[in-house]
């Protein structure tokens, strides 16, 4: 599994950067993402481009992002 | 809390907030135009009907159809769930916010019933419309944050807020007997007081820590926030309807502590950013803020003092030009660009999209803030010297045109990209 931490950058840089590992994502690992803030717009685009994802909010105030391909 | 590949349909299309930016800035220059005219100024009448046609074009024309283009833009990004049928909802509530906003000051200059009745009808209808389809997002959405609950306060506070606006409206028209400085004043508090304060906080506990690389706001700070302000706006218009003036200043008073909360909590964090690189929209935010405790202080001199009404019109003015347009105008430089950027991405262009900073030139905004702070001084000024009503209305009109262009900059960015990437697939 591969680990991005984006927590703290301006937009769009977190969302550059998650599309950007995504593309790079071996086709059998998923990506999980630490961010500041639920990303709901990024959801819209996972969905556009046959991702899925699971969103854990975590105590500290920040969220993990699970993200995988559709089987 | 989990949540697992929800509706991907979220984000309304590009034009749907666009439109609304694109149309808001011309009523700044109706509004300078009618002031420099009609040659108004508050501190000479503050109830002149040239004076209520001015005030509706900024606050219904201007912030209100920018705050109804950013909801339907916001809900999704800070809640996760967007308007129903959101184009529908957009043409159904501007079209009817033009051509009320144009009846309401024609029927204002004009002293004409039959203008007004059409005003309160169309205004009606348009935010009955939008309140509607809030709601509907609202009751909708997975969140449960400070911001949502800001969010649902601001638009309950809105919904009193047209009742009386269209209640003094028909009155106007038709002659009725009716309370009109008690009730202006509860229209006026819950207007901006409530529907626009509330929002600004709602949207400033995401848009802050967000854009401007703050910590967040406290969390307990932040949920009771919105509650206590809108509480303190209930305690005010109950007791204006009991007729209990001092329970009126004790309520004015707590909506004013808490305002001064909210503006300190802020100035506060930005100065804790992690980036401290100079930022126009920053600024703007910045100014905003400040503008906000001037207008407290100004609100709180009122209370103190035996005759009141320069403090307030003055308190008003910095609340409506500082504190509310200073912090559109910032919000507005950062999510046109990003929501210009996040098509363009979403849209399938990978290879030339401009960055960010590049789709409304900076140089642009820190003009355009240097301007404001120009205009609201000369606003200032026409307290003291009436001639300066005419320096405040050439900036008033420079900063809608101004605003259009640097807008209109983004909208054409987007359109040029679009286009060449057509052309070169």
């Amino acid at each position: 599994m591969t680990e991005l931490d984006v927590r703290g950058l301006p937009p769009p840089e977190p969302f550059e950067q998650i599309m950007h590992a995504l593309q790079l994502l071996p086709a059998d690992s998923r990506l999980r993402v630490l961010i500041h803030r639920e990303p709901y717009p990024l959801y819209e685009v996972l969905g556009d481009n046959g991702f899925t994802w699971q969103t854990s909010a975590l105590a500290d105030g920040n969220y993990s992002i699970l993200i995988g391909r559709t089987a | 809390m989990k949540t697992v590949s929800l509706s991907t349909e979220q984000a309304p299309a590009i034009s749907v907030p666009l439109r609304f930016f694109a149309i808001a800035p011309l009523f700044l220059v109706l509004a300078a135009l009618i002031i420099a005219i009609y040659d108004t100024n508050p501190f000479v009448d503050a109830h002149s009907p040239a004076l209520l046609a001015a005030t509706h074009c900024i606050t219904i024309g201007f912030i209100g159809m920018i705050m109804q283009g950013a909801m339907q833009q916001i809900l999704p990004v800070v809640i996760g769930s967007p308007m129903p049928a959101s184009r529908q909802i957009a043409w159904l509530t501007l079209l009817p916010l033009i051509a009320g906003t144009l009846s309401l000051s024609a029927g204002f200059l004009q002293g004409a019933p039959a203008l007004l009745n059409l005003a309160w009808v169309l205004l009606g209808f348009g935010f009955v419309v939008f309140i509607a389809a809030s709601l509907i997002s609202l009751s909708r959405a997975p969140a449960k944050t400070a911001s949502k609950t800001a969010l649902l306060l601001s638009v309950l506070a809105l919904t009193v807020a047209v009742i009386l606006g269209t209640l003094l409206a028909r009155g106007y028209a038709t002659g009725m007997q009716l309370d009109y400085a008690k009730l202006a004043a509860a229209h006026i508090s819950l207007a901006l007081g409530g529907w626009v304060t509330l929002l600004i906080i709602g949207v400033s506990y995401q848009v802050v820590p967000m854009f401007q690389l703050t910590p967040n706001y406290p969390q307990r700070l932040a949920s009771a926030l919105p509650p206590a302000l809108f509480a303190s706006l209930l305690l005010y218009l109950a007791s204006s309807w009991l007729n209990a003036p001092l329970l009126s200043h004790i309520a004015e008073g707590i909506f004013w502590v808490l305002a001064v909360v909210f503006a300190l909590t802020t100035l506060w964090l930005q100065s804790r950013r992690r980036r401290r690189v100079a930022d126009a929209t920053l600024s703007f935010f910045r100014l905003g803020m400040i503008s906000l405790l001037c207008a407290a202080l100004l609100s709180a001199a009122a209370l103190l003092i035996p005759s009141p009404a320069p403090f307030r019109t003055l308190s008003v003015s910095v609340f409506i030009l500082g504190f509310a347009l200073s912090v559109i105008h910032g919000m507005l430089y950062k999510i046109v660009p990003f929501l210009v950027w996040f098509h363009l991405f979403r849209g399938g262009i990978k290879k030339g999209v401009p960055n960010m900073k590049q789709i409304i030139p900076e140089v642009w905004m820190w003009r355009h803030l240097w301007l404001h702070i120009a205009t609201l001084l000369a606003a200032l000024l026409t307290s003291v010297r009436v001639e300066a009503i005419r320096l405040f209305a050439i900036g008033l009109a420079s900063e809608g045109l101004l605003l259009c262009f640097a807008l209109y900059t983004g909208i054409a960015v987007y359109r040029r990209t679009l286009k060449t990437c057509v052309v070169s697939a």
